[in-house]
């Protein structure tokens, strides 16, 4: 659709500008489809994810922006609410929160914001969410920690 | 036995007629109908009929109740009211318990403090939906006092509306949870889309049915476009404007004194069983004796079968042989004895004992509808008579088929009723064999009276009276007039035995059964649009 095209092409032209302005996101589009796009998000500090590059993959829909896009992790990550498995994520403004004033820029601070502060009570990944709600903090950041050294940081030496 | 049966008919037999009680309730009953007692509880129409075109005016008064309560707008109101399913009361109550803010909160509106806010927009404004900067004549500013370009509000209603969710569409803006403006709406996309704009409305309005307990639309196939509002119980029975009577509660045909339950189980049981049961039940009978499928061809309803036993043909009852071709000596009607089948085992029974109040009830929805035909015929008969009479009063036959009309309904229904009633326990009545037997004894005798008085009220309008001298049509007149009245009577009467000596208080709230409607169903009235008068 023309709309959701010329949107997208909007957003790239802007994600150009600010690349400098956001150190943690960088968002890059598919060369041949504007409708698909991946990101590259550091880990906030003071987490266990902290150090880490994550991979972001975007799937964006026709009627975008008035529904949201499908993103996943493609790097694997221990959280409350990111499916071990496939990289899907728990988080309602991907759902019915979604609002047509959201940009793939501001999802990518959503999901940053969701990296530090998970959601124990609607988990996709059980363990983590199991390890959080019973109180086990420790356990939860050693994980996700060990994940983030193994996934998601560049091998030194 | 009264000279009434003179002229005797071949369907009916059956005399419980008694004199003295006739004579006192006749008298009692002229005078009511003289004086025309009015039903009670009749305080304006119950139910009334809401046509495409009066859709919007039935609204309108709940949406104005609404906006002049709380200062609304229409649009407002109308998110309020779809939340609380069209129950102004319901609202109230929760303003009163919990306050403006909480009633608001959980109907999701959004009263905007933004009221004035476009006239101080910019030339060009940044729409950061496509982010495009817009002329301030190509934007449009909600009630929250979000701002974006008319295209991408235009782009946002059409995904919703045909999405379905016409009835609450949100800002576009992230984590506001106002409803726009229909009006904003419905211009905009008018704009791009009439016919979309069309199907907003007709959503709009349609909430008003699908979303309220009180209206549905009826049920006729093919569809009429009516909608029937009730005032307050929904276990009542109503008539469209196109003709259709049925049961506002289940919506299928008109089915009091059955509940709604037992007539459910019953349509289910016929269609299960219609293909075997049909066949067997129009032209046979077990014999009460032997039990050996007895078949019958014609003749009068005294059958014999090959053991000898000779029985009724309606009821299946044993019998003598000496009879008459309209009674069988010694014998009265309608009495189904459980005890008579002690032979059988229990399955057989069972569905003997569906066979038994399936030929009933359809022996007398046969009759309804024969004598839904007299109605073409008995006009001409008046006409006949106004050439000659000098009384020029015929609404004694026209007011005595519709009491026929009527009572022949309630008898017919009161077939499938008592097979739940004091049958086995798939409506859990849960009586006690004693308790069934009295109540079953009682209700039938109420049962058999009305029987044996619509029988006759049927033989009495199916007289050539057109081509009687004026004294004999004047006493055929005092005989409906009384035998009219009489069958009132005991329709209400087997209604009271029903809900007074029948169906305890628990089982009455699993049993609702719309009440008696002396006068017939009540025909949905024209909207009575109140709110004119009001504003
Ligand atoms: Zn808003
Ligand atoms: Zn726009
Ligand atoms: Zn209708
Ligand atoms: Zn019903
Ligand atoms: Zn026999
Ligand atoms: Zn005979
Ligand atoms: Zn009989």
């Amino acid at each position: 659709m023309q709309a959701s095209r010329a949107r997208l092409f909007k957003e790239y032209k802007e994600v150009q500008r600010e690349k400098v302005a956001d150190p943690d996101i960088q968002l890059v589009c598919d060369d041949s489809n504007i409708f698909k796009w991946t990101a590259l998000i550091k880990g906030p500090s003071e987490t266990p994810y902290e150090g880490g590059i994550f991979q972001l993959a975007f799937a964006v829909p026709e009627q975008y922006p008035l529904q949201p896009p499908q993103v996943r992790f493609l790097t694997k990550i221990f959280h409350p609410n990111v499916h071990f498995k496939t990289g899907e994520i728990c988080l309602d403004i991907l759902k019915n929160a979604w609002s047509p004033a959201w940009t793939l820029q501001s999802v990518c601070r959503a999901i940053i914001a969701l990296m530090a502060h998970p959601e124990p009570d609607s988990p996709l990944n059980c363990d983590s969410g199991n390890l959080l709600r019973s109180g086990d903090i420790r356990g939860y950041q050693s994980m996700a920690r060990m994940y983030a050294r193994l996934a998601a940081m560049p091998k030194k030496g | 036995m009264e000279d009434y049966f003179s002229s005797a008919d071949e369907y009916c037999y059956h005399d419980y007629y008694d004199d003295d009680d006739d004579d006192r309730d006749a008298s009692y009953g002229l005078q009511e109908i003289e004086t025309e007692v009015p039903l009670p509880c009749t305080k304006g129409p119950s139910c009334e009929v809401i046509t495409k075109e009066s859709l919007l005016a039935a609204q309108r008064e709940d949406l104005r109740r609404i906006m002049d309560l709380l200062s609304l707008k229409e649009h407002l109101a109308r998110t309020l009211l779809i939340h609380y399913r069209w129950d102004v009361d319901k609202v109230i109550v929760v303003l009163v318990e919990k306050g403006k803010d909480k009633l608001y909160a959980e109907a999701g509106v959004t009263v905007s403090e933004h009221d004035n806010l476009s006239s101080e927009l910019p030339s060009m404004v940044m729409c950061i939906i496509c982010i495009e900067e817009v002329s301030a004549t190509e934007v449009t500013t909600m009630d929250c006092g979000h701002c974006f370009c008319n295209n991408c509000w235009t782009e946002h209603f059409i995904v919703k509306i045909n999405e379905g969710q016409s009835r609450r569409i949100r800002c576009m803006e992230f984590n506001c949870y106002a409803i726009c403006d229909e009006a904003k709406i419905r211009s905009l996309v008018s704009a791009r889309d009439p016919n979309l704009s069309e199907k907003f409305d007709r959503f709009l309005l349609e909430s008003y049915i699908e979303d309220n307990k009180r209206v549905k639309w009826c049920p006729s196939v093919p569809h009429c476009g009516n909608a029937i509002r009730i005032k307050d119980d929904e276990f009542c029975e109503v008539e469209c404007a196109c003709g259709l009577q049925f049961c506002f509660n289940c919506l299928s045909e008109a089915h009091s004194p059955c509940s709604c339950l037992m007539w459910e189980l019953w349509s289910k049981k016929c269609q299960d069983e219609s293909e075997t049961v049909n066949w067997i039940t129009v032209h046979t009978k077990p014999c009460p004796n032997c039990n050996k499928l007895v078949h019958k061809d014609g003749g009068c309803n005294l059958v014999c079968c090959v053991c000898g036993q000779a029985f009724c043909w309606l009821c299946g009852g044993p019998t003598g042989k000496e009879h008459t071709w309209t009674s069988i000596s010694g014998h009265s009607c309608g009495q189904y004895k459980e005890d008579q089948g002690k032979k059988t085992e229990r399955a057989k029974m069972d569905l003997l004992r569906y066979i038994h109040y399936h030929n009933l009830f359809k022996a007398h929805t046969d009759s309804f509808k024969r004598e839904a035909e007299l109605k073409e015929t008995i006009q001409e008969k008046i006409s006949h008579l106004e050439e000659r009479q000098s009384s020029k009063d015929f609404s004694w036959v026209t007011n005595g088929l519709d009491r026929l009309f009527r009572s022949r309904r309630v008898l017919s229904y009161s077939y499938p009723f008592a097979y739940y009633m004091f049958g086995d326990d798939s409506v859990k009545l849960e009586m006690t064999k004693e308790e069934k037997e009295i109540k079953q004894n009682l209700f039938e005798e109420q049962q058999q009276q009305l029987h044996a008085n619509v029988e006759k009220l049927s033989l009495f309008m199916g007289e050539p009276f057109d081509r009687y001298p004026e004294d004999e049509v004047e006493e055929l007149r005092m005989k409906i007039i009384n035998l009219s009245v009489i069958t009132d009577r005991l329709c209400r009467k087997l209604y009271e035995c029903i809900e007074n000596d029948l169906l305890d208080s628990i089982q009455l709230v699993r049993h609702r059964i719309a009440p008696y409607m002396s006068r017939g169903l009540e025909k949905a009235s024209e909207l009575s649009i109140c709110w004119e008068t009001e504003a």
